[in-house]
Formats: C-alpha cells, sequence, structure tokens
C-alpha cells in the first residue's frame, strides 16, 4: 500500500483522511441540499464500485462515501465529472475554471478543485416548508458560483424561516429568509388570530387594538417570520413580494471558542447579499495576505476586527432602502478557558497584507 | 345571440363595457397567498380581460363583492347617525354558477329574514348584473352537482374561456349594444354535471335524530383537529354573520364610522355576551353549529335549498385540511346509526 | 327605511336600582309590547341589545347592568345627555294568552326587567287576569332591583321573593326552583300561564321542575338573551338552529324554547 500520501492535497480534492489507513472518504457537494433523487444512482455507484458499500448523509450536506481507497481515487474522480458538471456547472453556473475569480483551468478528470468555500447547506425551504419566506435551494444554487471554487474558507448556512432550523446562528455567514409582512387593514376582521400566533411562535410584536378592532405591530421587534400571515382567516397579512434576508455573522462551533452568530445584516435585499459575498474572497485573501490557510471566516473577522470587515464586504454594495447593517457586533464566546485571549504577544495573529515583511 | 371574441376584440368590449358598468372578476395577487411564493385569487375590479382568473376557482368568493369584508354603514357625529353612501355605478360580476347561487342563498337573510330588508345589501344588489364563467369543471374540493348549485339561470352574460379569447352569449338585451361589431358564433353554455366528489346529505327531518346527532361523539375529533381560525367562513360563499363595530377618527372622539366587519361563528366569543360565559366554547361544538345551518337550519327556516353551495373554498381555505364533505359524509353515517339505534329501540 | 338606524333620544332619568343595575328613562315615542327589547347605542363605543322594562306617556325605561363596555360608558350618563336607540324589536309576552288565567311569573335576578311593564299593567288592570304568583329570586341583597315596586307588587300580586344564600326580612332563602311547589297548581283548574326569565342555568333548571309538577309545557313562556349585532336577523350572531332570537324571540313557547341547542 503506497504510504506517501499528500493528505492535505486529498483533503483540498474533497477526500477526507480515514483512520484506516489509505483509505478516504469524498465529499460530493450538494448545494442547498437538494438534488434530483436520480444522483443516488451516482452515490450508490461510487460507494459500491470503490467504497465500502455505505454512505453517510453529511453534517454539510455533502453525499459521503467512506472507504475509499487511495489507489482508486483517479477512477472516482474520472467518474465524478458528470455529477460535477451537471451540478456545480450547470445546474449553479459555477466557472469551475477559475478559484477564487483567478484563472485555473479545471481538468475535468481530477475531481473538485477545491474544498472552500464549504456545501451551502440549507433547510427545504418554500420548495416544501409551509413556514419558509424563500426558495434556500435557489438562493443556494445561486451563492454557489459566487463563493466557490476558493480556497478561502466560509461556511453558509440558510435557513427559510427565523425558525432557523438549518442553524444559520452556528455558521460564518447565516443567511435567514424574512419579510416585511403587509397588513391590509380592509380585511381585518379583528380575530387576534395573529396576535396569538406571534405571541405564540414568534416575538410578541402584535396587539389587538381594541378602539378600532385593528392591529398595531411593534416594527421594530418583529423578526419578519410570517407566521401572520399564516394564521390570519382573511389573507390580511401578505408577504411582500420579494422576500428580504437577515444576516447572521460569525457563528461557529469548534474546540477552541464556539459562539453563536449575531445580527450583521436585517431586511437585506438578494443583491445585497449577493454584493457582500462577492467581496468574501477579497476580505479573506485581505486578512491572510493572499495566502489561503484552512481557517474559517468567523475566525478572520476576529483578526481584522468587525469594523474592518464591515468596510471591505460592503465595498460598492448599494443598500436597499430597508436594509440596516450591525454598527458593531460584540460576540459572546464560550469559555472554556477563563481569559482565553490573553496570551504572549508573539501568539498574537495578525491581519492584512504584510508588506513582504513576513 | 352568441359571439365569439380574441383578447383584442374582449378588451375593446370590456372597456365599452367598463364606461357603464364597474366589472369585478377573479383576479391574481401574486405571493399573497398563506404560504410563500403561493398566490392569491380573490374578487377584484377589473380593468383588462387579460386580469380575468377564468381557469382556477378563486380563493374568496364572489359575496366579498356584495359585502365586504369590512364596510363603513353610518357615519357618527355628537348628534346623528348618517347612513353610509352605497355605489351608484351598476356592477357586473363575473361568477360562476355556484357563486350565484350563494347569492340567492344571502338574499334570503338579507333581504327577507324576519321581514328586515338590509340597506346595504340590497343597495348593492339591485346594482349587479351576473356575467356567468362557465365552470371548467372546478377542482377536487367542488360538490355543486350534490348541492344542486351546478346549474343556473340568473346571468345576463354566459363566458365560456379559452387560451384564445372568450366566447359570449348575450341572454339580457342591456348588453347587445356592446356586442354589435363582435363576429357572431354558435355557443351556449353547459354546466358542470358531475364532480369527482360527492356528498350525501342526510335526511334530518326528524327532531329526536337531530337530537341525538347534536350529542353523537363524531363532533369531538374537531377538538383536535379544528383551530377555530374562522378561515371556511371567510371563504365561505354563503355565510353573512358580522359584527358592528365602531370607530373614531384620529383624535376627534366625536367623529366617526360604525363599521360593519365579517365575522365567523367559527372564532371563540362568536356567541360571548358581556360577562357571560360563551354557549359554543369548543372546536367540536362550533363545528357542528356551522355544519347543521349548513345542511338542515338554514334549509328549515328558508324551505328551498340548503345553505352549502358545494363552492369547496371552505375545504381550500383550511390549513388544518378538514374536508366540509367528509365531514357531511360522516355525519350521514351518524344518523344512520341513530336511526338504526331508534329503530331498535 | 333603514332597519338599523339609531336615533338620538334624550335621558329622562336615571334611578340606581343596585349598585350594578340602574334604570335610565329615556324620552321616546316608540310603541313596544311587553317583553320586547331595542338596540342602545352610544356612538364610537357601540351598541348593545336592551329590554324595555317599563314604559310610559313619551318615555321607554331600561334597566340596565354594567357589564360590558357599552354598558359601562352608559352608566356615565346622567339626565340631558343622549342616548341613541333602535328598535323595538323581536317577538314580546304574548299577553292575549294570559288574559283571564292565573298568571305565574317566575324570575331570576335582572330577569325581571323584561316582565316588569306587564306586570305593572296588571297590577293596574287586575281584572285582566284571575291571579298573579310571582316567584323573584336574586343572588343576595345587593343585587335586588325594583325595590319600590316589588313592594307594591307584594300587595296586589301572590309573591315569593328570595335571596339564593342571603337571609333577609321577610324574604325566604333559596334558588327560586325550591318555591316552584308553593304555587298552588291544582286550584288553576288548567287555566294558567307560566313566565319563566333569568339566567340561562335558572331557566333550565327552572322549566324542568315545572315539569316535575305536571305543569303544561304549552303554557310555559320564556325568554332569552343571547349576543346580538344587528337585532333583524342578519348578523348570525343570536341564531339557535333554525331560530334567531332577535326576531323569533327574545319569548319563546317552552315548548321550542326546551329543544333548542346553542
Amino acid at each position: 500500500m503506497n504510504r506517501d500520501i499528500n493528505v492535505k492535497q486529498m483533503r483540498i480534492n474533497c477526500f477526507r483522511q480515514s483512520k484506516v489507513p489509505g483509505e478516504f472518504m469524498l465529499q460530493m457537494r450538494v448545494p442547498g441540499g437538494v438534488v434530483d433523487a436520480k444522483y443516488l444512482d451516482n452515490v450508490r455507484y461510487i460507494a459500491q464500485t470503490w467504497g465500502d458499500g455505505n454512505f453517510h448523509i453529511g453534517t454539510r450536506q455533502t453525499f459521503d462515501i467512506t472507504g475509499i481507497k487511495y489507489d482508486d481515487i483517479p477512477a472516482v474522480n474520472a467518474y465524478l465529472e458528470e455529477y460535477i458538471r451537471e451540478i456545480d456547472q450547470e445546474l449553479c453556473e459555477v466557472d469551475m475554471d477559475q478559484v477564487a475569480h483567478q484563472p485555473q483551468p479545471w481538468d475535468p478528470k481530477s475531481g473538485y478543485p477545491t474544498i472552500g468555500a464549504r456545501n451551502i447547506s440549507a433547510c427545504i425551504g418554500n420548495y416544501h416548508c409551509i413556514c419558509a419566506n424563500i426558495n434556500t435551494f435557489a438562493l443556494a444554487s445561486e451563492l454557489e458560483k459566487i463563493i466557490f471554487p476558493s480556497h478561502y474558507h466560509i461556511k453558509i448556512n440558510i435557513a427559510g424561516c427565523p425558525n432557523d432550523c438549518n442553524k444559520a446562528h452556528l455558521c460564518d455567514f447565516g443567511i435567514i429568509g424574512v419579510g416585511k409582512m403587509v397588513y391590509h387593514p380592509e380585511r381585518c376582521i379583528g380575530c387576534g388570530a395573529c396576535v396569538r400566533a406571534c405571541i405564540k411562535g414568534s416575538t410578541r410584536v402584535l396587539e389587538l387594538n381594541e378602539e378600532n378592532g385593528k392591529i398595531i405591530k411593534d416594527e421594530c421587534c418583529c423578526v419578519g417570520c410570517g407566521e401572520c400571515v399564516r394564521a390570519c382567516p382573511a389573507s390580511a397579512w401578505t408577504r411582500s413580494e420579494e422576500p428580504l434576508y437577515r444576516v447572521i455573522l460569525g457563528g461557529r462551533t469548534g474546540r477552541q471558542t464556539p459562539r453563536t452568530g449575531k445580527m450583521f445584516l436585517n431586511w437585506a435585499s438578494k443583491d445585497v447579499i449577493i454584493g457582500v459575498l462577492k467581496n468574501w474572497q477579497e476580505f479573506s485573501a485581505w486578512v491572510m495576505d493572499y495566502k489561503p490557510e484552512y481557517l474559517h471566516g468567523g475566525h478572520l473577522i476576529d483578526r481584522a476586527g468587525y469594523k474592518k470587515f464591515k468596510e471591505i464586504v460592503l465595498k460598492g454594495v448599494e443598500l436597499n432602502p430597508e436594509c440596516l447593517v450591525a454598527e458593531d457586533i460584540f460576540w459572546h464566546e464560550t469559555e472554556y478557558r477563563s481569559n482565553f485571549n490573553v496570551k504572549p504577544m508573539e501568539m498574537h495573529h495578525t491581519a492584512g497584507p504584510r508588506n513582504g515583511t513576513d | 345571440m352568441s359571439y365569439a371574441l380574441n383578447i383584442q376584440q374582449a378588451n375593446a368590449v370590456l372597456d365599452e363595457i367598463r364606461k357603464d358598468y364597474t366589472v369585478f372578476a377573479p383576479k391574481r395577487f401574486p405571493k399573497q397567498g398563506r404560504y410563500s411564493d403561493t398566490d392569491i385569487i380573490r374578487y377584484a375590479e377589473i380593468s383588462r380581460f387579460e386580469d380575468i382568473v377564468w381557469d382556477t376557482k378563486s380563493d374568496y368568493p364572489a359575496k366579498e363583492v356584495l359585502t365586504p369584508i369590512q364596510q363603513a354603514i353610518f357615519y357618527f357625529t355628537e348628534d346623528e347617525y348618517r347612513e353610509s353612501k352605497g355605489p351608484k355605478k351598476p356592477y357586473l360580476v363575473l361568477a360562476r354558477p355556484c357563486d350565484i347561487a350563494a347569492q340567492h342563498v344571502q338574499q334570503k337573510i338579507y333581504a327577507g329574514n324576519g321581514g328586515y330588508t338590509d340597506v346595504y345589501y340590497e343597495r348593492v344588489r339591485k346594482l349587479v348584473r351576473f356575467a356567468m364563467m362557465e365552470c371548467n369543471g372546478g377542482d377536487d374540493t367542488c360538490f355543486c352537482v350534490s348541492m344542486g348549485t351546478n346549474r343556473t339561470d340568473d346571468y345576463s352574460l354566459a363566458l365560456k374561456f379559452s387560451s384564445e379569447g372568450v366566447k359570449v352569449q348575450v341572454t339580457d338585451d342591456d348588453f347587445t349594444g356592446y356586442f354589435k361589431e363582435c363576429p357572431k358564433a354558435k355557443y351556449t353554455p353547459s354546466f358542470v354535471e358531475e364532480n369527482e366528489l360527492k356528498v350525501t346529505v342526510p335526511d334530518l327531518d326528524n327532531a329526536e335524530v337531530r337530537k341525538a346527532l347534536k350529542t353523537h361523539p363524531m363532533w369531538n375529533e374537531y377538538n383536535s383537529r379544528c383551530i377555530s381560525c374562522g378561515a371556511c367562513t371567510v371563504a365561505c360563499s354563503t355565510c353573512t354573520c358580522f359584527t358592528t363595530r365602531d370607530v373614531i377618527y384620529g383624535d376627534n372622539p366625536e367623529v366617526g364610522e360604525r363599521r360593519r366587519v365579517t365575522s365567523s361563528c367559527q372564532i371563540e366569543g362568536f356567541d360571548q355576551m358581556a360577562g357571560q360565559k360563551e354557549m359554543r366554547s369548543t372546536a367540536a361544538a362550533r363545528m357542528r353549529f356551522k355544519v347543521l345551518h349548513k345542511f338542515h337550519d338554514y334549509k328549515a327556516r328558508f324551505g328551498d335549498s340548503h345553505m352549502c353551495v358545494g363552492c369547496g373554498r371552505c375545504m381550500h381555505r383550511c390549513p388544518e385540511f378538514i374536508s366540509i364533505a367528509a365531514t357531511v359524509n360522516k355525519m350521514s353515517r351518524a344518523v344512520e346509526e341513530i336511526k338504526a339505534g331508534m329503530a331498535e329501540g | 327605511m333603514n332597519p338599523v338606524q339609531p336615533r338620538p333620544c334624550t335621558i329622562l332619568d336615571v334611578k340606581k336600582e343596585s349598585l350594578h343595575e340602574w334604570t335610565f328613562r329615556v324620552a321616546s315615542d316608540a310603541e313596544v309590547s311587553h317583553g320586547q327589547f331595542m338596540q342602545l347605542s352610544i356612538p364610537k363605543i357601540g351598541e348593545c341589545p336592551i329590554s324595555v322594562s317599563a314604559q310610559g306617556d313619551g318615555w321607554l325605561e331600561f334597566t340596565i347592568r354594567n357589564v360590558g363596555k357599552v354598558t359601562n360608558v352608559i352608566f356615565d350618563k346622567t339626565a340631558g345627555d343622549t342616548l341613541f336607540l333602535r328598535g323595538p324589536y323581536g317577538k314580546g309576552w304574548p299577553v292575549e294568552k294570559f288574559l283571564n288565567k292565573h298568571v305565574v311569573v317566575i324570575t331570576g335576578g335582572t330577569g325581571l326587567a323584561p316582565v316588569r311593564s306587564m306586570l305593572n299593567e296588571f297590577m293596574a288592570h287586575p281584572d285582566k287576569v284571575k291571579s298573579v304568583h310571582l316567584i323573584s329570586g336574586f343572588k343576595n341583597e345587593e343585587g335586588i332591583v325594583f325595590q319600590q315596586e316589588l313592594q307594591e307588587w307584594e300587595k296586589c300580586f301572590h309573591t315569593i321573593y328570595a335571596l339564593d344564600n342571603d337571609e333577609k326580612d321577610g324574604w325566604r332563602t333559596g334558588m327560586v326552583t325550591a318555591f316552584v311547589k308553593e304555587i298552588p297548581w291544582d286550584e288553576f283548574d288548567g287555566d294558567y300561564a307560566v313566565v319563566v326569565v333569568g339566567p340561562p342555568p335558572m331557566m333550565k333548571f327552572t322549566g324542568l321542575e315545572l315539569m316535575k309538577h305536571d305543569v303544561d309545557p304549552e303554557k310555559i313562556w320564556m325568554s332569552f338573551e343571547r349576543k346580538m349585532s344587528c337585532a333583524v336577523g342578519k348578523c348570525g350572531h343570536c341564531r339557535i338552529d333554525e331560530v334567531y332570537v332577535c326576531l323569533d324571540g327574545p319569548v319563546f313557547p317552552y315548548v321550542i324554547a326546551r329543544d333548542l341547542v346553542d
């Protein structure tokens, strides 16, 4: 058995090292977690031909096929061409000949060019769900071509509504589908169903005005979930024609400093989300002096500081009128070790270009 | 006389009719549905032929044109209630046979019950002419044939839509003039003769049977299934219930309006008097009340037909997937059971 | 003519019957039968149905319990203020069926209000009926209404006045149902009419008690109180089965009332 394997190179190629020497686990991208069920045939073929016959539904919604021998990887990669072309190149319109916006021709028989910008995970969204405000899968497909392929890491989770089943609060860049719900008082029968729904399942922003039988809303504390729309028996609450988005920034799990993300953007349009993500690689590259490391986006914000992050990612982005941006963000980390951040100066990380002095 | 109009010709006729009538039809409101990226279709004034949604049943009924969810009935100042003014221009309402039948039901309540005529209903109703939209079969919630409302002859125009345009039969001389330039064609409207869904309404003439039915365990399932939201009654073609509500304008408490706002027997508090307990305090009791009204009580009072016209909108809008048709069929089985029990003695 | 048009009327007098029950005398020429009701309006607050508790030349009286938002505002009004009225509505007591009969009236609490004008007529014209037996129950002393009339009726009717739990001089203690047996039914020789008004449970149990004493159900009438909005059979709030309380009631023969299921 070949004992001379560059496991880092394998990881970039989306093959994860196994505890069994010489074996790897393939991670197939499934943007938004939805694909035609016919691709399960490809998964089965790989698993039964080169793997150990099982597959794992990856925690980031990839198809993970275990037990692939190092020597079989070229054959697996060649077989993957059809899947990568159909899912990434055709469905998501990804330019496979660029990595991080730099030309880098893709050899179609070589598998995934990079693991960076991890698979975008999503809840099923309004493709199916009665609560969702957005088509999460369509958004994931649209974002895939902006963030992939890139060696810079970002984990994006998309949730169809503020119930956040897909944990937008626990990733670098969590996107939640929301809406500014529209009230049509002339259709309101004053039954209070929306008020009760908001109390039971959301942030208690609605109140029945006993004077006129109509609804008063505390706009400020509304999370834009749309429970009022679902509850209304008369369509007196409706969604606006275009949904809006909330971005939860810098959440993460991990051994050192797990934390819940905090709100970065509220009521952002899709164009704003796209504009910000287009600047993501520029920000990551700037922080790491244009040398990608296996380091997730949230850590990069820590190094640069939120204000620097904000400055770079909002560059050239035209904010929609409703859009609100966090002036500052104060994360609250789990303190596994007290005074975790207090350490000798030489252990401190730096950010930004080092002008060749490094 | 009948005509065949392409879309351009239909728009030209519509423009002419709109000079004399306000035209109401089912119209699509994109992305205003209960769930995201779903639409609602409801009645609204239309100005273009393309606005008319003819291939899908509207979510909300035609009654909204005659009795809107909210309307001012009086304006008040310190010392008087002044009646609100109704529309002056006649209405042309595009409606399917079930919707037209529903207006005959509503009329019995608004314009006949107790010898009182409701001026707010009557002042609009007398302005209404119907353009009957030939029904393309409805959907799997329709049961008009079971209720005998699949046919109607109460219309000035009959319309059969297609993607190319519309065939029109004119049965009201007031409308002949609008079509004099239009190409003639052979067209007589046809009606739906069978629905996928069939409902058997039980015979409830026997008071003892009714009494037993009211306490039958069949209603209990609705205590866990029905959320008492009232969506069924808002969507119902025939429900008339409303509440009266006074509202003041701005910061002047002496000036305001008295409104009529749709209410629902399914919503908590419908029958609750100040300082007293509710009469029907469970979803089961409210459901029993509604179903018996639609399939017995109305007919017992007014005669010829049941109140329900089988339009199926209540099922279509129910967020909990409660089928009125299944409920009536369950009721039929319960009545068989009760009658068998009574026969055994 | 718009049947729901309210008209302004001037309050002539306000009499406090009890803490929570006041009688408002209002200037009105409306012709009202005993047991009918009217809709009282306060602009910006709303409407409520109230039975007419007495009537005279150019005036009507309404005995009101302040339990809701409209009645609370009415309680702020005094003589000279305006109240809006519409009506009268509904079917009152079938007085023609009571003539020359022994009339038994059983009331609970403010249920006395809808029979008050009829009792006063029988007091003024004792020849119209063979006798009047009145059983009036109240929850407690604070709940007693029409004190003065109760005393006057005592002089010309056979009366039993009772408090549910409390004691009072000259009064009995117990529910009205307990006194049904004291009515000399056998002496009436079938020539009687019974009137029952009060809260729903009181009417239900009184009906059952009357049945125990073989009272003919065809000779009993009850007055219902239900939520109302229009009072003219359109709004649906007061409907029970095929009956509209505003149109067919509030007074119903017991043979109909006993089978109505809300």
